[in-house]
């Protein structure tokens, strides 16, 4: 007699995987965190997604001050000011786009947003290949503390790949 | 999720498919050595990438790999009689050579010619490190020969296995680059199988289950670093080599024999997973080639003069319920490679990537694809696919410990190539 494996792991009883939805919408947040990704970024928010939304720190300078408030280091696209910490609140995942080369200063601040929040974050790195390894290591090291997955992606299109992967 | 339409791109290498034309053009393990063990041995039935060939060795010995099926009336030429420089087909007579030109037709005149117009599809077939290759692409554009590192080491210093997959080539692979399965699914092994114990990075994977990844691409595919903290506040790193399409590397663990796999298409919903092992500098020890045989570390034991492995989907892959339980093995089945097997093929042939809920630590998975599906595009415009130049075949799996603001891809960059007469960076 077949195994139960044998039989249930055939392309004719693949047909019978329920055909409902196993998950909601996530809600994924994408910041920029200077201006070369600022640029890439309103590109990819003319494009049509589930649950994405699109921001930019590239306005944020240096290090906040103790008890300086988050608010003001975050903007939507159209230059609103955002409330850090309330975006974030609402977010399954926050994803950091940086270029290569860049300070990515305001990971640190996002980072500890999303730390306090529980929130999963993703870093995405633009532009690796054509950087000297010092300054790709500089920015790598001010998102490496904040960053549960980073990438270093040649392509600007992995962005939109990688949200599509991810539902978003 | 992939979209339906990418999933089929991505699946599909049968002839004519753009992911079939990826792999024709470089050179593909077809069969080991061992299979065609001398001359006028029997011939072995190759299926790859949808195309039923069969491999022999000539009088001479000279491998073919031809047409399975006789141009005459289409009998399966495996039931051929291994002749004098040619395989003839028991039907009517007719006899093939190694290039599969026909140079007899029994019934016809031999002035007539007629044998001549007869010639089966054939490809090369050369023995490197222990394994047949083929090439299946245009004839103009063939690659020379492979030189993956395990395949120039000499023999007595690797070994190479290969098991029936019965699923699609692509889920296999992306298993081999999935890091984040090896602390779930393989902790009963890593301490107990003889091929992966006693080495330290094992207690950094055990004392620090949730690893932080970082993907970078490569010249040729994706360096995938997964990263522990070690003493010190230095960062424990394992980098996974991939090469487009479908060669992945392990990190290695101490001084045990490194090791690998190609993920072949046999058809679109049946794979070979060929499995490597070596080291640069030493043979293997005997203690290590017997667990090897034996079927220990990422290879596996078989069903009796097959190459299927002995725990497999018709046994329900001996799954053991109560080892489970008692947390000798994760999910039941023993052995790494059957771990990884049963699940797989659990999937169904070809798994259903729109229904799929990636998270954040399957980018590794996320831009293998994506850099698949660029470069069949880029395929499309003329360009030659990763994966085919030495360049991109020169490469190494690393285990290291670095400060935490070194960056793996440029501090740990010789360990991530060939030295030549060096091992593994390892720890
Ligand atoms: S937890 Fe990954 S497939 Fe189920
Ligand atoms: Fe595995």
């Amino acid at each position: 007699m077949q195994s139960e494996s044998a039989r249930m792991s055939s392309a004719a009883e693949a047909r019978y995987r329920i055909d409902a939805p196993n998950s909601k919408p996530r809600s994924v947040k994408v910041i920029a965190l200077d201006h070369p990704s600022e640029r890439v970024i309103k590109d990819l928010a003319q494009r049509k997604w589930n649950n994405a939304s699109f921001f930019t720190a590239s306005a944020f300078g240096g290090t906040p001050k103790q008890g300086e408030s988050f608010a003001g280091w975050l903007s939507d696209l159209a230059g609103r000011t955002k409330n850090l910490i309330e975006e974030v609140n609402g977010a399954d995942l926050v994803v950091m786009v940086a270029a290569a080369g860049e300070s990515a200063q305001a990971a640190s601040i996002i980072g500890e947003a999303c730390s306090v929040k529980r929130v999963m974050t993703t870093a995405l790195v633009l532009g690796g290949q054509s950087i000297s390894d010092e300054a790709l290591s500089k920015t790598l090291s001010h998102l490496r503390p904040w960053a549960l997955m980073l990438v270093i992606a040649s392509a600007e299109e992995y962005i939109a790949d990688m949200l599509t992967a991810l539902r978003a | 999720m992939l979209r339906k339409e990418q999933n089929d791109l991505l699946t599909r290498t049968g002839p004519g498919t753009p992911m079939g034309q990826m792999f024709r053009l470089s050179w593909q393990p077809a069969l080991l050595a061992e299979e065609l063990p001398e001359n006028e041995c029997p011939p072995v039935r190759v299926k790859l990438l949808g195309e039923r060939l069969l491999a022999w060795r000539d009088t001479q010995g000279r491998y073919a790999l031809t047409d399975e099926f006789c141009a005459h009336r289409g009998v399966s030429l495996w039931f051929g009689r291994n002749e004098l420089n040619g395989l003839r087909c028991p039907y009517h007579g007719w006899k093939y050579d190694h290039t599969g030109q026909c140079t007899e037709v029994p019934s016809e005149p031999s002035e007539s010619g007629f044998c001549q117009k007869i010639k089966l599809k054939s490809y090369p077939l050369v023995e490197r490190g222990g394994v047949l290759w083929t090439y299946m692409g245009p004839p103009e554009k063939q690659p020379p020969l492979p030189e993956w590192e395990f395949a120039l080491v000499p023999a007595s210093h690797s070994f190479m296995s290969k098991r029936l997959q019965e699923s699609n080539w692509l889920q296999a692979m992306e298993g081999g680059i999935d890091s984040s399965h090896v602390s779930f699914l393989h902790s009963g092994e890593l301490n107990s199988d003889p091929l992966f114990k006693g080495s330290k990075g094992n207690a950094y994977n055990m004392a620090d289950m949730k690893p932080v990844f970082e993907v970078v691409e490569s010249p040729g595919g994706l360096y995938i670093g997964a990263r522990r903290n070690a003493e010190n506040g230095n960062y424990y790193w394992r980098v996974t080599q991939y090469v487009m399409p479908a060669f992945t590397m392990i990190p290695p663990r101490a001084d045990h024999p490194v090791h690998g796999h190609f993920w072949v298409p046999i058809d679109d919903e049946n794979c070979w997973a060929w499995s490597f092992d070596y080291k640069v500098t030493r043979p293997l020890s005997e203690k290590e080639r017997k667990a090897m045989e034996a079927g220990q570390g990422i290879h596996v034991s078989y069903v009796p003069s097959t190459y299927i492995p002995a725990a497999n989907k018709t046994n329900d892959y001996l799954v053991d319920r109560k080892a489970q339980k008692e947390g000798r093995t994760y999910s039941g089945v023993f052995g790494i490679a059957m771990q990884d097997a049963s699940l797989q093929e659990s999937m169904g042939p070809i798994v259903d990537r729109t229904k799929e809920n990636l998270v954040s630590t399957d980018n590794g998975i996320i831009m293998a694809r994506h850099r698949l599906l660029r470069a069949l595009k880029a395929m499309e415009k003329g360009d030659t696919p990763p994966g085919i130049v030495a360049e991109h075949q020169h490469v190494r799996s690393a285990a290291v410990v670095l400060p935490p603001d070194k960056h793996f891809k440029d501090a740990a960059k010789e360990a991530l190539v060939v030295q030549t007469g060096k091992e593994h960076v390892t720890v």
